[in-house]
C-alpha cells in the first residue's frame, strides 16, 4: 500500500553532520530562550496567547520563515499542539476579526467553531472570519513537525501521514524515533515501509560507519527513485581548484587540458589567474598607450592587422605597462600549476566507495528496468494501433475499399460508451454494456454506409476515397450537433483506475493492460472467424477471387456487406477502449485515421498478421524514437512517418505480403 | 453564419422591443461586435465558453440600452482551431460584416495569424488570454496576463514556497509555450538553477499518449532534488496528461504541477478527485470572494446553465468589453482610433475586488492568484497579490529587456530605450 513510487527525498544539499549540528543547536537555543524567559509550568498555560505572539506569521506563513513559529508551537509542550497543527494543515483554522484563532468547519454561511483551548463549540456567521490557507511548502514543514507526535498515534492514517512526511523531507533527528516505532507497529504494510525508510535514512544519517555501509550495500538492489536519491545525495561533489591537492575525500582529479578554455575560466573565477584579454581589451590597452603616433615603437598605421596589435601589446607588456598577454602557452602553464579536483561532501572514503559501487549497480538495474518499461509502453501503443487498425485492415484488405470514415466509426463507438454511462451510473456495468452496444451500433452504421454509398463505387478507389471522406466530415459535424463541441467524459471503473507498479521505473496503467488484452482477444476472434467459420471461409474466397466465389454460390454483395459491418463494428469497440484512456471529442477519429492507414499499409494488406506486424513496428519504432529524443514528441512522430515512407520504398507490399494472383496486380 | 447573425439580431430586436425601455430608434444599423473563438477542434473545450460569455455581456449591455443609443449585435464565427482560418475569419469580420471590434483568440499562434490582418485593416482586437509577451500591437488590447503577471510569480512560488530545485517545463508545441519556456529558462538560470536541472518537452496539440513523458518527469527526482512541473499544455491534451498523472499516483505533495492554461472550464471535463492539490496560476478564480464576482457568477449561471463555471479569460472579456463600452461612450463613437485613445487610463472594477487599469502599453494591471485544485473542480486560492502592471517586453531576455511599449506618449509599441528610437510600428508575426 505504501509504495516507494513517486515519493523521494526533498533534502537540501547539506552534509549530514551539519544537519545534526543545526538541529541540536536549534533545540538548544530554544531551551535556552525558554529558560531565560522564565516560561512558567507548561500545564498552566493556554494556547491562544502563544498563537497571538506569532499571529502575523500564522496568518500569512512563508516556507522560509514559518520554521521558527512551528518550533515555538511544538516547544510549548501543550496537549493541543497536534490537533492545532493538523487542523492548520487542512485549512480549518479561521481568524476572527478581533484576531482570535479558532478551529472551524463551514456550513453554508455560518461556521461551527471550536475553541483551541477549551474545545467548546459555538456557531458564528462566516463574514466575521478569515480562513487561513497555508501553501504546500508550509504544509510540508507542518507535516515534518507533526512526525514526532504522529509516529506512535493509535490512528493508522495519522501514522501513515507521519511516515510520508518523513519520506519527503528526511532529517537526521527523525531516524531514532522512526527506528523506535518499528517494533511496535501492527500494520504489516506500514511496518515494511518504515523499515525501508529507516534503511534509507541509516545510509545517510546513522552515526556508526559500519551501519551506514550495511545500509548502502542493501540499496544496490533497490531501483526506486528514493534509493537512488539517497545514494546520489551521499555522493554529491563540489568542483574546485587549488595549487595543492586538498584535504578531504577526493572524488576525482580532473585533467584541465581536456577543455583548456573552460578550465582557465574556472581558474579566473577562483581569482587564481588573470582574465584572458579579448580583442576589445587589447584595443583599449593600445589606445591608452599611444605616444606620438606610435605604440611601443610600432607605427599606428600598422594597427589594422591583429597580429601587429598582438605584437605591440606584447611589447607593452614587456615594458610592464599592461598585464601579460594570455597566450595559449601562458594559459597551459597556469593550468598545469594548479590541481582541479572534485571533492565529496561526505568525508568518509569508505562510505563513498560503498556508495559508488551501490550506485553503479542500481543504475545498471535501472537501465534494464527502463528498457522493460519502454517495451511495455511500446506494446501498449502497438495494441492501441492494432485495435484501431484491424477494422480497416479487414475492409481495405478484403474489399480494397479505402474507408476514410474509419476514424469516425471509432468516434461513434466512444460516444456510444458515453451515452451508456449517462443512463447506467455503475461504471463497470456500463462498460460491459457499452462494448457490445458499440459493436452493434457501428456494425449497423457500416452496413448502411456500404449499401448506400460504397457498393455503387466498387473498383473506383478514388471516388470511394472522396465519398467516404465526405461522410467522415458529415459524421463529425453530426456528432458536434448532437453532443456539443466539448470533450465528454468516459470514466473507467475503479478496478481499472491506477497502474500496475512493478517498481519505480516499470509501471503501466491498468487501462492499457485492458486494451492490450482486448487487442489479443480480437486477434484471436478474427483469426477464429476467418479460419473456422463459414462466414470466414466465404470472406477469404471472395478476397481471393470474387468471380469464382460467386460462381460457387457465394453472394459477394452479402459478404462485402458483412465484412464492412464487421470491420466497422470492431472500430466501434476500439472507440470505447480509446475513449477510456484518451478523450471523447468529435474529432478523435482524425487522431487515429493516419496511424491506422500507416499500420495497414506497412503491415501488408489483406492479412491479419500483417496488421499485427505493422502495429508492432510502428508502436516500437515510435517509442524508440521518443526515447532517443525525449524533448519533442512531435519530432518523434514526424521521424516515424519518414521511416514509414522509406520502408514503403523498399517493401511496397508491406511486411506480410500477399502472393500470387490474390495479390491483385 | 449570416443566418445565425440575422437570427440573433431578430431575437435581440424582439427582446428590446418587448422590454420597451431603450431608445434605439436613432440607430440605422446595430453596432456589430465580432466574436472570434474556436467552436470546434482541439481548442473548443477552452474557447466555446468565451463565445457564450461574450453573448451574455452583449445581452446585458443591450438590456441597459445598448451603446451610444444603438443596439449591439454579436457576429459569431468559428475558426475551428485552424490558425490560417483565424486570419480568414478576421478578414471576413472586418470587411464583410464590418464589425467595430473583435473579441477573440486563445492560442498565441491564432493571434499571430490574425495580427497582419487587423494591422492592415486597422481593426481592434481584445485578447483575453494569458500569453508570452514579446508583443504590443497598436490594434490589440491584451486583457490577459503577461509573463510577469503569471509565469514569473508562479515560478517564484515554486522556488520560494515549495522549494523546487528541478524543473520540468512541459508545453504544447507552438509559440506561447516556447517563448514562455525561454523566458523561464533564462529566469531560472539567473536564480541559480543549473541547466541540467531544467527538463523541457514539447508535444503536439491533442496529444493523448503521456505515459513516457510522465515517467521521464518522475525519473527526474532520482538525485534527490525536489521536482516541480510548469505546464503550458493547451487544449484537450490536458485531459490525457492529468489522467496519466492520476493513474501514476503522482500527488501534488510529491511533484507539484502548476498549469497556466488549465482553469475551471478545462477541469469540468475531468475527474478531479485525484488532482487535488495541484496548482494553477491566473488572475481570477471563480472562488474569488467579492460582491461583483457573486453577481457575475449568478448572471452567468442564469444565462448559460447551472453547471457552467467561470474562469479567468471570461473575467478578461468582462473587463475588456466594459472598458471598450466606456471608451466608446467617452469618445462618442466606435471608430477604432478614437476608442483607442480613450482606452488609456480606463478603469473598471475587476472580479477579485480590485480595479483594472488599462496602461499605455495596452496591458492591464492585474492581481496574481495561485490556487489549488479541489475535488469539486474549483480552485482554493492560496495567494492573492495586489494589482501588478503588465510588462509587454520581459526583462529576463536580453533582446527584449531594452524594449518598452508606450502607445499613448511615444506612439510606439517597440521602443528601444537605449537607442531611444522606435524599432517598428507593426508587430512581429
Amino acid at each position: 500500500m505504501m509504495q516507494a513510487r513517486g515519493s523521494y527525498l526533498g533534502v537540501n544539499h547539506v552534509p549530514v553532520f551539519q544537519l545534526i549540528e543545526r538541529l541540536n543547536m536549534r533545540s538548544a537555543l530554544f531551551a535556552l530562550i525558554l529558560m531565560v524567559c522564565g516560561v512558567p509550568a507548561v500545564t498552566a498555560q493556554t494556547f491562544q496567547p502563544i498563537l497571538q505572539t506569532y499571529a502575523s506569521e500564522i496568518v500569512k506563513p512563508s516556507r522560509k520563515t514559518v520554521g521558527a513559529t512551528i518550533d515555538a508551537i511544538t516547544a510549548s509542550g501543550l496537549p493541543q499542539i497536534t490537533f492545532f497543527l493538523e487542523q492548520w494543515s487542512e485549512k480549518n483554522i479561521w481568524q476572527r476579526n478581533d484576531g482570535t484563532f479558532f478551529v472551524a468547519t463551514a456550513a453554508g454561511d455560518s461556521l461551527t467553531l471550536t475553541d483551541v483551548d477549551t474545545q467548546a463549540t459555538t456557531t458564528a456567521p462566516k463574514s466575521d472570519f478569515k480562513q487561513l490557507k497555508p501553501n504546500g511548502g508550509v504544509r510540508r514543514l507542518i507535516g515534518t513537525a507533526l512526525v514526532q507526535f504522529q509516529l506512535l498515534d493509535p490512528d493508522l492514517s495519522r501514522r501513515e501521514t507521519a511516515v510520508a512526511s518523513i519520506a519527503r523531507r528526511p532529517e537526521a533527528a527523525q531516524l531514532a524515533p522512526l527506528l523506535a516505532s518499528i517494533g511496535g507497529e501492527v500494520d504489516e504494510a506500514l511496518k515494511a515501509r518504515k523499515t525501508q525508510l529507516a534503511n534509507f535514512m541509516s545510509a545517510s544519517f546513522a552515526t556508526d560507519t559500519q551501519d551506514r555501509i550495511a545500509a548502502i550495500n542493501s540499496l544496490s538492489a533497490d531501483t526506486s527513485v528514493e534509493a537512488r536519491a539517497v545514494l546520489n545525495q551521499i555522493l554529491t561533489t563540489t568542483t574546485g581548484v587549488a595549487s595543492l591537492a586538498p584535504e578531504g575525500n577526493i572524488a576525482a582529479i580532473l585533467d584541465p587540458m581536456v577543455t583548456p578554455d573552460q578550465s582557465y575560466d574556472a581558474l579566473v573565477k577562483a581569482k587564481r589567474a588573470l582574465p584572458k584579454q579579448t580583442a576589445g581589451d587589447i584595443k583599449k590597452a593600445l589606445e591608452a598607450n599611444i605616444t606620438v603616433g606610435r605604440i611601443a615603437g610600432f607605427p599606428l598605421a600598422q594597427m589594422d592587422d591583429p597580429l601587429m596589435r598582438k605584437a605591440a601589446y606584447t611589447a607593452l607588456a614587456a615594458e610592464g605597462r599592461v598585464p601579460v598577454l594570455i597566450t595559449p602557452e601562458v594559459r597551459d602553464a597556469a593550468l598545469s600549476s594548479h590541481i582541479f579536483y572534485e571533492l565529496y561532501a561526505e568525508p568518509n572514503a569508505q562510505i563513498t566507495a560503498a556508495a559508488e559501487v551501490a550506485r553503479k549497480s542500481a543504475n545498471n538495474r535501472v537501465a534494464t528496468a527502463q528498457f522493460a518499461d519502454l517495451t511495455l509502453d511500446a506494446l501498449s501503443l502497438a495494441s492501441i494501433f492494432f485495435l484501431a487498425a484491424i477494422g480497416l485492415a479487414i475492409t481495405f484488405g478484403v474489399m480494397g475499399v479505402i474507408n476514410m470514415a474509419h476514424g469516425e466509426f471509432i468516434m461513434m463507438g466512444a460516444y456510444t460508451g458515453y451515452v451508456v454511462q449517462l443512463f447506467i451510473p455503475n461504471y463497470t456495468v456500463s462498460i460491459f454494456v457499452a462494448l457490445p452496444l458499440a459493436f452493434a451500433v457501428t456494425f449497423v452504421a457500416g452496413v448502411v454506409m456500404e449499401r448506400l454509398v460504397v457498393r455503387r463505387l466498387y473498383h473506383r478507389p478514388l471516388e470511394t476515397l472522396l465519398a467516404t471522406f465526405g461522410i467522415s466530415i458529415a459524421l463529425q459535424q453530426l456528432a458536434k450537433n448532437v453532443f456539443g463541441t466539448q470533450a465528454r467524459p468516459l470514466t473507467s471503473p475503479d478496478w481499472l483506475a491506477g497502474a500496475w507498479i512493478v517498481n519505480d521505473v516499470i509501471q503501466i496503467s491498468y487501462i492499457r493492460i485492458a486494451i492490450f488484452i482486448l487487442a489479443l482477444l480480437f486477434l484471436g476472434l478474427i483469426i477464429y472467424i476467418l479460419k473456422r467459420t463459414r462466414l470466414g471461409l466465404e470472406v477469404r474466397a471472395v478476397t481471393q477471387n470474387s468471380g469464382m466465389a460467386s460462381s460457387l454460390g457465394i453472394n459477394p454483395d452479402r459478404i462485402n456487406m458483412m465484412t464492412f459491418g464487421l470491420g466497422s463494428g470492431i472500430a466501434g469497440i476500439a472507440g470505447v477502449a480509446i475513449g477510456l484512456y484518451a478523450k471523447v471529442t468529435s474529432e478523435m477519429g482524425s487522431d487515429y485515421i493516419v496511424q491506422s492507414f500507416m499500420t495497414v499499409v506497412v503491415g501488408g494488406v489483406g492479412n491479419v498478421w500483417g496488421t499485427l506486424a505493422g502495429a508492432a513496428m510502428i508502436g516500437f519504432g515510435q517509442k524508440g524514437i521518443e526515447w532517443l529524443n525525449p524533448s519533442n514528441t512531435l519530432a518523434a512522430q514526424t521521424y516515424m512517418i519518414l521511416f514509414v515512407i522509406l520502408f514503403i520504398q523498399f517493401r511496397p507490399k508491406g511486411i506480410v505480403a500477399l502472393k500470387g494472383r490474390a495479390a491483385g496486380d | 453564419m449570416s443566418i445565425r447573425s440575422t437570427l440573433l439580431s431578430t431575437i435581440s430586436a424582439g427582446v428590446i422591443s418587448v422590454a420597451g425601455s431603450a431608445v434605439l430608434a436613432e440607430c440605422a444599423t446595430p453596432i456589430k461586435v465580432g466574436v472570434l473563438h474556436s467552436l470546434s477542434g482541439s481548442m473548443a473545450i477552452s474557447e466555446t465558453t468565451l463565445k457564450d460569455a461574450m453573448l451574455m455581456l452583449i445581452d446585458q449591455q443591450n438590456a441597459k440600452g445598448g451603446l451610444l443609443g444603438c443596439e449591439l449585435e454579436a457576429v459569431v464565427v468559428d475558426p475551428a482551431s485552424d490558425w490560417p482560418l483565424f486570419a480568414e475569419k478576421a478578414r471576413e469580420l472586418l470587411t464583410v460584416n464590418k464589425v467595430d471590434v473583435i473579441f477573440g483568440n486563445w492560442t498565441s499562434v491564432s493571434r499571430k495569424s490574425v495580427l497582419p490582418v487587423i494591422e492592415e485593416l486597422n481593426g481592434l482586437l481584445f485578447y483575453p488570454v494569458q500569453y508570452e509577451g514579446e508583443e504590443s500591437s497598436k490594434n490589440v488590447f491584451y486583457t490577459g496576463a503577461a509573463p510577469n503577471q503569471q509565469a514569473i510569480p508562479a515560478t517564484d512560488y515554486f522556488l520560494e514556497e515549495l522549494g523546487v530545485e528541478k524543473f520540468a517545463l512541459l508545453g504544447t508545441d507552438y509559440v506561447y509555450p516556447r517563448t514562455t519556456n525561454n523566458i523561464l529558462e533564462s529566469y531560472l538560470k539567473d536564480k541559480g538553477i543549473a541547466a541540467e536541472d531544467i527538463f523541457v518537452n514539447y508535444t503536439p496539440f491533442g496529444q493523448s499518449d503521456w505515459a513516457t513523458i510522465v515517467a521521464d518527469v518522475v525519473a527526474l527526482g532520482e538525485d534527490g532534488k525536489q521536482v516541480g512541473v510548469i505546464s503550458t499544455i493547451n487544449g484537450d491534451a490536458n485531459i490525457g496528461f492529468y489522467k496519466e498523472l492520476a493513474a501514476a499516483g503522482i500527488s501534488a505533495d510529491d511533484i507539484p504541477v502548476i498549469a497556466f492554461s488549465v482553469g475551471e472550464e478545462e477541469l469540468s471535463g475531468l475527474d478531479t478527485s485525484n488532482l487535488v492539490g495541484h496548482l494553477a496560476a491566473w488572475n481570477y478564480f471563480q472562488s474569488a470572494e467579492s460582491e461583483v464576482n457573486k453577481y457575475f457568477i449568478a448572471a452567468w449561471k442564469a444565462f448559460a446553465g447551472k453547471e457552467r463555471v467561470t474562469n479567468d479569460p471570461m473575467e478578461a472579456h468582462f473587463i475588456g468589453f466594459n472598458m471598450w463600452v466606456n471608451a466608446a461612450i467617452e469618445a462618442g463613437t466606435t471608430d477604432v482610433d478614437a476608442v483607442r485613445t480613450a482606452m488609456y487610463g480606463q478603469e473598471h472594477p475587476n472580479l477579485t475586488g480590485g480595479t483594472a487599469v488599462m496602461l499605455p502599453n495596452h496591458h492591464l494591471a492585474k492581481p496574481v492568484l495561485i490556487g489549488e485544485i479541489q475535488a469539486d473542480g474549483q480552485f482554493d486560492i492560496i495567494i492573492q497579490t495586489s494589482e501588478v502592471p503588465g510588462d509587454a517586453w520581459t526583462d529576463f531576455l536580453p533582446a527584449s529587456a531594452v524594449l518598452k511599449s508606450d502607445w499613448k506618449d511615444l506612439g510606439c509599441g517597440m521602443y528601444n530605450i537605449e537607442t531611444e528610437t522606435c524599432v517598428q510600428l507593426t508587430s512581429n508575426y
